[in-house]
Parts: C-alpha cells; structure tokens; sequence
C-alpha cells in the first residue's frame, strides 16, 4: 500500500487513512540517515528533520502525498526542499502557534478537499466515522499497554512499549502487538522532549537499565493517546485534535507546563528525563525552565543519533538513578 | 596579561555577584540618561592606588600607558568597582605645554621648573597630544583600557581644568597675585589653557574614554569664591560647552571645600559634579534636582579607618547620596590614597553595594 | 555640508576631525520628538564609540552629512526609547512581524513602536559577548540566531525601557525567535501574541482555495487575508484601550506616510544600486533598509534623514562620483549580516552590493491606500520573507541573477538559526548560476584571518 508520510500531532490520521494510503508518521532518526540529509540541508538542522528528508528522498516512489504542519519551522521548510527537489504532492497546513481555532479548522477543512482530490474519494460522515473508530480502537489497544506501564509498579517498559506505538505511528493498526509484561521498581521518571524516533529504541533501552519511563510527553510515544474522540464526525476530530494538550510550540505554552505537571503527579514521578536533539529549538530553549518548573531532578540528554559516548551516558544515566534512589 | 583574559576575569567578578545584573557600562548609561539603575555607580576615585594593587612603581604608572591601564584593571579586578579612572597627577596638560616636572621612583610628578617662570604665554603652543609629554601615555592608557574593558567598563580619562593647569604652568602662588595684578594676562593663559583642555579631549574621545574634568587648584581651599567666579569657572565652563557639543555627560570634579561656590557649580554647566569636604545633605538640597552628585567619603578615612567604620559611614552616605533625584555615583571625595589598605577599599564598595539598590 | 568633500569612507578619526567644521548652531539644527534639549543626535562615530559602540573604531563609514545623521540617529535610538517614556509617550514593542504593527500602533498620537529584534546588532556594534553571555545564562543555546541579545535586553532592562504594550508575532517564522519571546513571556511580561500564518503558494494538485496575488507576485489563499485582519483588528483594539482614541483616518494617514519612506527608499535602493558609480556604501544602505520598519523610534525624523540620503546620492550621481571604485563588483547579499563590519570587507574587496533579500521584503512593499485599512496591511504582509517558501524568498535575486546584473551571492547565516539551516542549501541552489560564498557569521571578535581569506578568495573568483 502506498504512503501518506505526515509529521505532526495535529494532523488527523483519520483522514489521512480515509484516503486508503497508509498513514506513515516521519519519525526517522538515525546517524547515517541524518548525514545523508546533510547534502540537502545544513549540518545545523534538527537530525530528525535531516533523517526523515533523506528517508523519503531515497523512498519517493513509496509516497503518494506528504503532508505537514507549521508545528516546527524546521520541519516545515522540510517540506519546502521536497517539494523542490520531488513531485511527490506536498500539503501544510497551518497549525497556529497561538489561539486561532479557525485557523485550524479551515486548513483542516482544505487538507480534506485535497485528500479527496488526490484519493479520487469523497470523505462521507459514514467514511469519517469508520477511519475514527478504527484508529480510536487501535489507541484505545494502546492505551491499555500505556495503562501498565504507568502502574505501580510499572508492568510495562516504555522499551518494549515504543515497539508496539511504532507500528500505530506506521499505519500497521490492524496487527495488535502483544507486549510482554516486565514489572519494575526502578525509579519512575517521565520523559519530555524531542521525538523518541523509530531508530531510538536503544536510548530507551539504555534508561530503562536503571529507570522506568512510565509515561511521557513525546511525539514518538504515547502524546497520541490523549487523542480520544467520542464524536466521530469531522467536528468531533477537529474538536479533539486542536484542544489536545497543549504542544510546547503554543504561545504562551504554560498549558503544556500545566499539563506535564498534572501528568507527573498522577504518575508519581521522581524524576524527568529531557531529551533533545541537536538545534531542536521547540525544547533546547525550554530546558532551563524544565529543569525549575517541576521541582524535580532532571536528567538532560542531547543527541544527533550518534550515541559517540554511550559510556559516558551510561554513567551520567546510573548516577542520576543512584540519585533518585537516595530521595525515596 | 591578555586583554581577553582581563576581559573574561572580569565578567566572571561582575557576575559571580548574583544580584548585579548590570555591567559597570551599562549601569553608567542608564544614569546619564536620568534612569535608575539597578544599583548606584560605585567609582571612588582609584587613580595612582591602582598602581600600588598591580605592584608596579608609581614611576612606571605614570609614564608608560599600557602599565597605567593594567593596573586599573587590576584594581577592578580587585574591586570590583563601575568604571576605570586614567589619571595621574594634575600637571600633565601643563607639562605637554613646556613646565617641567621631577618624577621621583615611588611618588607622583613635582612640578619643578614652570614653563612661564621662562616665558610668555604667547610663545607657548597647544601641545599635540599624540607627541607632547605624557599626554601619549594616557591616550594609549585610555586605549589600551578601551580594548581590554571597554564593553563592559566605562573608562574615564581626567582632564586638567584650565584653572589648575594655569597654576602649574607658573609659580602658584605669583599666578594668584597675578590673577589681581595682571588679570588678562591671566585669562590669556586660561584662555590657551582651555584650548589645550579641549585639544586633549578630542584624543581622549577618539581614544575612547570620556573626559573628566578635575580642577583641584579652583576648590575654596585654595582660592576665593570672586576668583572661582571670574577665572575658573568660565573656562571649566568653555571646556564643558565644547564636551557638549558631542552630547557627552561632564563630571567636574574639585576636591577640598567647595562649600562657599555650591550655588556656582551649577553655573559651569557640568552634568555630574563630584565633591569633597562639604556636606553632603547641603549638596543635595541645593544641587541634586539639576546635577547629579557624585561623592564624597573622606579619603583619609580609607588610610585611618577600621572596616567596620568605613562601612557604616558609606551606607549613610549612600542612603543619602541615593535620594538625589538626578542621580548619584558613590564615590569618595578625592583620590584614593596610594597606600590605602585594600581591605578598606574593599570595605568602602562592599558596603555601598550593599544598600545602593534602586530596584527590587 | 560636506558637499564640497570627495565621497569616501572614512574612519572614526576622520569623522571626528570632519566633524570640528560643524558649528554648534547647525549641529543643533538636528533633534527628534521636537525637543531641542534632550533630543540631539548629529554626533560623531567616536561618542557613540565612547559608550560603548567599539566597532566604530574599526568601521568605515561615508562622508556626508546624511551619513552622520543615519548613524547618530540610529546609535541613539535606545536613549530615544527612554526618553520617549520619560516625555509621557507610550513606548510599544513589536517583535517579530518585521514591519507592519508598528504603522498600526504609528498611527496613534506619541506612540512610539521598536524591535527589540534590532538588538541582535547590539553585540557587533560593541563587540562584546555580555548579550550573547546573559542570554547563555538564560538558558538560551549558544548555536541560534543572535536576536537572542533581545532576551537579555529584556532581563536587562538598560536597552530599552519597559514597554507598555508588547506584541509578539508567532506562527510560520523562524523557531529561535519564537522560542525567544516564549521566554520574555516567562519574565513576567505581559504579551499580546499574534498569528502569522504561512503563506503556501498554489500548487497545480491543488483545489478549493481561491488565490490572490500580492504586489510583489506572490500568491497566497484569499481567507489568509481574514486570518490577518483579525490580528490586526487586536492590536488596534489594545492601542484604542491604551489611548482612548479610536480614528481609522489616522491609520489611513499613516499608511501614507509608511509608503512614502518606502517610496523613497525604494528610489535610494534602485539608484545606489543601478548605476555605474556606487554612490553610498553598503553598510549605510542596510541601516537605512531596515528603517522602514520602524523609522528607529521617530518616524518623521527619520523620513527626514532620508529625503536627505536620497539628495545626497542623486548629487553623487549627477556628478558621477561614489565611494567605490568603478569596477566594484556586483553581489547580491542574503541574509542581513549580523556583524556590520563584514559589509565593510566585502567593498574593500573590490565588492559591491545590488541586491539584498534582508529577510524583510514586507516592510519593503507599497500598501494600498484605498479600501478597507486593515485589509491592505495584511496584503503588505503576505509579500514578508519567511513566511513562504524559499523559491519566493529569493525570487527577486534570482531574476537579477538570471539577467547578469549580479556576478556573484553572499549568503550570511548564523549557526542553529532555524531558517538559515534549512533554506541555504535551496538558496545556493536556485542561485548557482552564479557563485555561491555562504557564511557562518561567528560571535563577535571571531572574524578570523581564515575568514577573510575565504572572502577574499570569493571576491577573486568573482574578478
């Protein structure tokens, strides 16, 4: 089946599904990826950005249509250079900073005119109902996941959890992914930040040796499952998608502050991992407010998928669970 | 030492205290342009003691230009203080203009031959700073300040008044006699004396360092209030004019008792007057709504003092100095002592930092 | 005054030795907000150098009278904002949207609107790293664009004085800098955000929108217009209740006087850049660029200023006589550099610029004068820089490209800016015809003698 990449949280995969191309998030991350990238853009831009340029440069004929978000400046003048260099039919919606729920739902409302164009297909009620239902059961499989991994004691590793959320995020959401239950006391931390990418799983690995991430804020993980729409219209999806919590790119973002802290205390967190990648601008200016808004330790972690001084990770990472630990 | 090693020293001294958001320069802005700033200006007058802070010989202080500015940065690395002060004795205008001067090892230059004990003022040319005498040392002083310091700190170059370098370039007490026997010769003398004032600006500027003016030998410990009036104060007035053709904020400066001209001062035009052995709370009520105040602990204080008692008298100070409206520097009355003990120096500006706050 | 003189750049110490002819009555000829006290501003280099301004000291500057009044009136800008305060005017800042708030807050009576966004000259100018180092503080990363000088400016509370309204223009512009004002909201203080959309240009797979077009021929989806207008219509809603005055004639008046300045910057821009003899230098032209987008705090002074460039370079021209040499050779410059001084390199080296894309072609635009006043600015705005794609952003240095009026392109960037990592490639590419020297500008005092090789080596190649 062809794809339809996309790369934001604000892009209704419902509708990208009622075209019947399989919705593929642009979640690539990974050295080589990115240094490929570097032909098309400079060094300094975000790796993630550079990865999931070269994935589609070198995967055209997989995508039938792209579709982005003005989320992320970076991300979206990716589209810019695609649409450049490919024919592969670009769409970007306006996804405002600021309060603009009009804003949203027009370009919502035009992204369906352009999605019927291209599909040859008329996006009934009936169509948008039944794309809702689906994807909201498939959510509603991994929301059951996420529920155990954010007990106490955690029953699931976000490691293993990332397996079964990539399959969602790549349009695979008809396999339901049964995931082994490893119960955990390490110290419960949340994890903020840049994209956890398909490639990441090995950083989460790594963490999870001393930690246990249960839960998070990241477009890789589990953001998609405050995604819940009970009214499956075009209305409802509009509804739910433009009031989900709040990103950190919203001006002011003290919603997104307001909601991490909510989200820690239910979880019972000790700790926050922040993870960001190179010239992630939307996070590397936050981390010093990260770091005092939640009054909790914060482990910092900067990468470009490199991953050059795992050992020095490691450390840093078994030192601030030692740390955790010593406060309970 | 590297000037970017100096420049680093110093922001790293500046910051470490974290209520000082502020550089020294841009605190210094904000005055000048009648803001407050987040705390007072703390400049007492660190001129010749800076060289003693450096360890280096007076001698060398003052006739080589890199060493002069070394040591003010020593000072305020030491310090920590709002501005650096390229000063060191009140004859240099005079001596670039032909008066001869004895410099000993360890002491400040003594005027010895005056120039017009030999000739008249006519045959006497305005001196070219970039040559004459020492007047290249302190351009290359004000210079090597600027690079080194000169974004963060502003650099103050003190002047000669007309009146004070009239009086070295003769015999000062026949100039005094003269200013009743002969008083337009006396005003030719100020007269050039000014243009040298002014000529010795234009330097300092392009140098980078804002002219100070200091005119010692006009405070009413030395002459009249009739005298001040007729040939010091119009041409500290000339030489202020001219600084304000290029919109520059003037300190005139005139150590001693200047209580019987306070209700002159204001006539000089100066933007900033910074004084001595008068009463403080006198100067506020007369000057502050016009001038801002710059002053005045007693410097001999910083020789006799204990730390405790510099400190409670520089908080009163302060605390008074700050309800100028126009604005306030701390500063003490005249030059720091060569000498002076550097804990009492430290004692002076720790306790003005300590109340000398303006915002929250 | 100064007529007389052959054009040329001259030092600091020149200038101060030009300057001593100027009689005191003349240079108190020159002032803004009216007062004759406060408000002068003809100086030379070397004052503003005095407090703080050390790049002057290594800057060449042009000759002319005009010249003196660009740069003392811009130098003076941040004692202008405080003393607008300390006069009872509202002071406003605007961040962002580079070029159309301000006409709107312009537009009432001793309102004055700036950008703190010019503050990122402010560490070049005075080759110091305290901005660069209070916003590292901050929490600021040291590879983004150095408007980040406009958060310690902030902090500090010395550049600017507190504004009474602030507005902060958001949505499809670069990352760093709305990260940056995220964070001047975490100060404490009060923001009035403000969307701008992306202007997505048609594409032939596209259907339902309908399309405008702008008056620089770009197009974008009508509705954008209404997406605009609201914006606008909550900026003047907050200037109406700060004021109490509510006249959409005096917007409409400003309008006008907005493209006057923009008329006859665009005449000083075609004649300093057309003809064969470069009558007034670089550095000076982008200063002058940039103006439009605020008239640096006293907009009728500064129209004033340059009526009077463009009398200064149209008696260049009638002459024939210009601050290069005849055989300068034509760039096209994209990106207004953040460090000034490399303006001056460039001419030194034989360059010579006819073309800029100074990421404000909004604030360059005529605004239509008739009609629906809102609506008019935000077509104006439709046609800014960074809110489209890269192709457009450069369109008008690819046509100079194309027809041969431009041998070579300077693109200057700075590290981790959000914008400049992603377009520089496309722009070397759509304008590859030409060679291509791409620039990171470093920090300032980090022009290195490798750098000026680099350039110097472009400048051959160019030859």
């Amino acid at each position: 089946m062809e794809l339809i990449g996309y790369s934001c949280s604000y892009i209704p995969v419902e509708i990208l599904a009622a075209t019947e191309l399989r919705p593929y998030r642009l979640l690539h991350g990974e050295v080589n990826l990115s240094k490929q990238g570097e032909k098309l853009v400079r060094v300094d831009a975000c790796p993630m950005v550079k990865s999931n340029l070269s994935y589609i440069m070198n995967n055209q004929d997989k995508f039938r249509a792209l579709v982005g978000s003005t989320g992320c400046d970076m991300s979206r003048r990716m589209f810019d250079v695609v649409s450049e260099l490919t024919d592969i039919p670009v769409y970007v919606i306006n996804n405002p900073r600021t309060d603009r729920v009009q804003i949203f739902n027009d370009e919502i409302d035009w992204l369906i005119k352009q999605l019927e164009h291209l599909s040859g297909k008329k996006f009934s009620d009936d169509l948008i109902a039944q794309e809702t239902e689906k994807w909201e059961n498939a959510r509603e499989h991994l929301r059951q996941i996420d529920e155990k991994r954010g007990a106490n004691p955690s029953l699931v590793s976000t490691t293993n959890f990332h397996k079964a959320v990539m399959n969602y995020y790549q349009g695979n959401i008809t396999d339901k992914i049964e995931i082994t239950e490893e119960i955990s006391n390490k110290p419960r931390v949340y994890l903020l930040g840049s994209a956890i990418t398909y490639e990441s799983n090995q950083i989460l690995k790594l963490l999870e040796k001393e930690l246990r991430i249960v839960g998070d804020y990241n477009c890789g993980l589990s953001r998609f499952l405050n995604i819940r729409i009970g009214d499956k219209t075009l209305n409802g999806i509009k509804d739910v998608y433009y009031n989900q919590p709040s990103c950190i790119f919203k001006r002011p973002n003290n919603k997104f502050f307001e909601f991490i802290q909510n989200e820690i205390k239910k979880l019972d967190c000790i700790g926050i991992v922040a993870w960001t990648l190179d010239y992630c601008d939307i996070y590397e200016y936050e981390l010093q407010k990260i770091e005092t808004a939640f009054n909790l330790p914060v482990l910092r972690i900067k990468s470009d998928f490199s991953f050059q001084n795992l050992s020095q990770l490691r450390t840093r990472i078994g030192a601030f669970a030692e740390m955790l630990c010593s406060k309970t | 030492m590297p000037i970017s090693f100096a420049s680093a020293l110093i922001s790293a001294f500046y910051f470490r205290e974290m209520k000082d958001i502020l550089t020294p320069r841009e605190r210094f802005g904000l005055l000048v342009i009648d803001e407050k700033p987040d705390r007072c200006n703390i400049i007492p007058l660190i001129t010749s003691h800076s060289a003693k802070v450096k360890g280096v010989k007076l001698k060398d202080y003052y006739t080589n230009g890199e060493i002069m500015a070394r040591a003010q940065i020593a000072a305020i690395e030491e310090y920590g203080h709002d501005a650096i002060s390229i000063f060191s004795e009140v004859g240099i205008i005079a001596e670039a203009m032909g008066s001869e001067f004895f410099y000993p090892e360890d002491d400040l230059p003594v005027l010895k031959s005056p120039i017009l004990a030999q000739t008249n003022i006519d045959n006497i040319n305005i001196p070219n700073p970039e040559k004459d005498k020492r007047l290249p040392v302190y351009l290359e002083a004000v210079e090597y300040a600027y690079q080194a310091l000169g974004d963060k700190v502003p650099i103050l170059a003190y002047v000669p008044a007309p009146f004070t370098t009239g009086m070295m370039l003769s015999d000062p007490n026949k100039f005094l006699i003269q200013t009743i026997k002969e008083p337009e010769y006396i005003k030719k003398v100020l007269e050039k004396s000014s243009q040298a004032a002014i000529e010795f600006c234009y330097h300092i500027i392009d140098a980078g360092g804002l002219p100070i003016l200091v005119d010692p030998l006009a405070s009413s410990s030395v002459i009249s209030p009739k005298t001040y009036k007729e040939f010091a104060l119009p041409y500290e007035s000339a030489v202020i004019d001219f600084l304000h053709r290029y919109d520059l904020d003037v300190i005139l400066h005139i150590c001693g008792n200047t209580t019987p001209i306070l209700d002159l001062l204001p006539e000089t035009d100066a933007d900033l007057i910074s004084i001595d052995q008068v009463d403080l709370k006198t100067v506020l009520e007369k000057l502050s709504k016009r001038i801002r105040i710059i002053g005045n602990f007693d410097t001999s204080k910083l020789l006799f003092f204990s730390k405790e008692n510099i400190a409670n008298e520089v908080k009163n100070m302060v605390k008074l100095g700050m309800s100028a409206p126009k604005g306030y520097i701390a500063s003490t009355g005249c030059e720091v002592p060569t000498h002076a003990p550097k804990e009492n120096v430290k004692a002076f500006i720790k306790a003005a930092k300590e109340v000398g706050w303006y915002w929250d | 005054m100064f007529e007389n003189l052959a054009p040329k750049k001259i030092d600091l110490k020149e200038w101060s030795r030009q300057f001593r002819s100027l009689d005191t009555d003349f240079i108190n000829k020159f002032f803004y907000y009216k007062n004759n006290d406060w408000g002068r501003y003809l100086f030379p280099p070397a004052i503003f150098m005095v407090y703080g301004a050390r790049q002057l000291k290594h800057l060449k500057l042009d000759n002319s009278l005009a010249s003196l009044r660009v740069w003392g009136f811009s130098f003076n800008e941040s004692e202008r904002l405080f003393r607008a305060k300390q006069s009872g005017k509202k002071v406003i800042a605007t961040m962002g949207d580079l070029g159309t708030v301000p006409i709107i807050v312009m537009a009432f009576p001793d309102c004055i609107p700036f950008y703190p966004d010019c503050t990122w000259w402010t560490p070049f100018f005075n080759e110091s790293n305290v901005l660069l180092d209070r916003a590292s503080e901050m929490g600021v990363p040291e590879a983004s664009c150095f408007v980040r000088s406009a958060l310690a400016a902030f902090d500090k509370k010395a550049y600017f004085p507190k504004p009474d309204l602030l507005f902060a223009s958001t949505g499809a512009s670069c990352d760093d800098y709305s990260c940056i004002m995220q964070m001047v909201g975490n100060l404490g203080y009060d923001i009035i955000w403000l969307e701008m959309p992306f202007r997505r240009h048609t594409a032939k797979y596209f259907v339902g929108d309908k399309y405008k077009t702008t008056n620089q021929g770009l197009e974008y989806p009508e509705r954008f217009e209404d997406y605009l207008v609201t914006e606008y219509k909550k900026v003047w809603a907050k200037m109406v209740e700060l004021t109490g005055i509510n006249d959409l004639e005096l917007l409409r008046e400003n309008i006008k006087k907005t493209n006057r300045l923009r008329r006859l910057v665009e005449n000083i821009k075609n004649l300093t850049y057309e003809v064969e003899i470069v009558p007034f230098p670089a550095l000076e032209m982008m200063v002058i660029e940039f103006g439009n987008l605020y008239g640096y705090a006293d907009f009728d002074e500064w129209l004033d200023i340059c009526e009077m460039v463009y009398e200064t370079i149209k008696e260049r021209t009638r002459k024939g006589i210009g601050v290069l040499k005849p055989d300068a050779i034509p760039i096209a410059w994209v990106m207004p550099t953040a460090d000034p001084i490399l303006l001056n390199l460039v001419e030194d080296l034989g360059g010579r610029v006819v073309a800029t894309e100074y990421v404000i072609n909004q604030a360059l635009a005529q605004i239509e004068e008739q009609g629906d006043p809102f609506n008019a600015l935000a077509r104006s705005f439709l046609n800014a820089s960074l809110i489209g794609s890269t192709e457009e952003r450069v369109r008008r240095i690819t046509e100079k490209v194309e027809q041969g009026r431009v041998r070579g392109v300077i693109i200057t960037n700075m590290l981790g800016a959000s914008h400049c990592s992603m377009e520089t490639r496309l722009i070397e590419k759509m304008l590859s015809k030409v060679p291509v020297l791409s620039l990171d500008v470093p920090s300032p005092l980090g022009i290195t003698e490798q750098l000026k090789t680099r350039i110097a080596a472009f400048m051959e190649t160019l030859r």
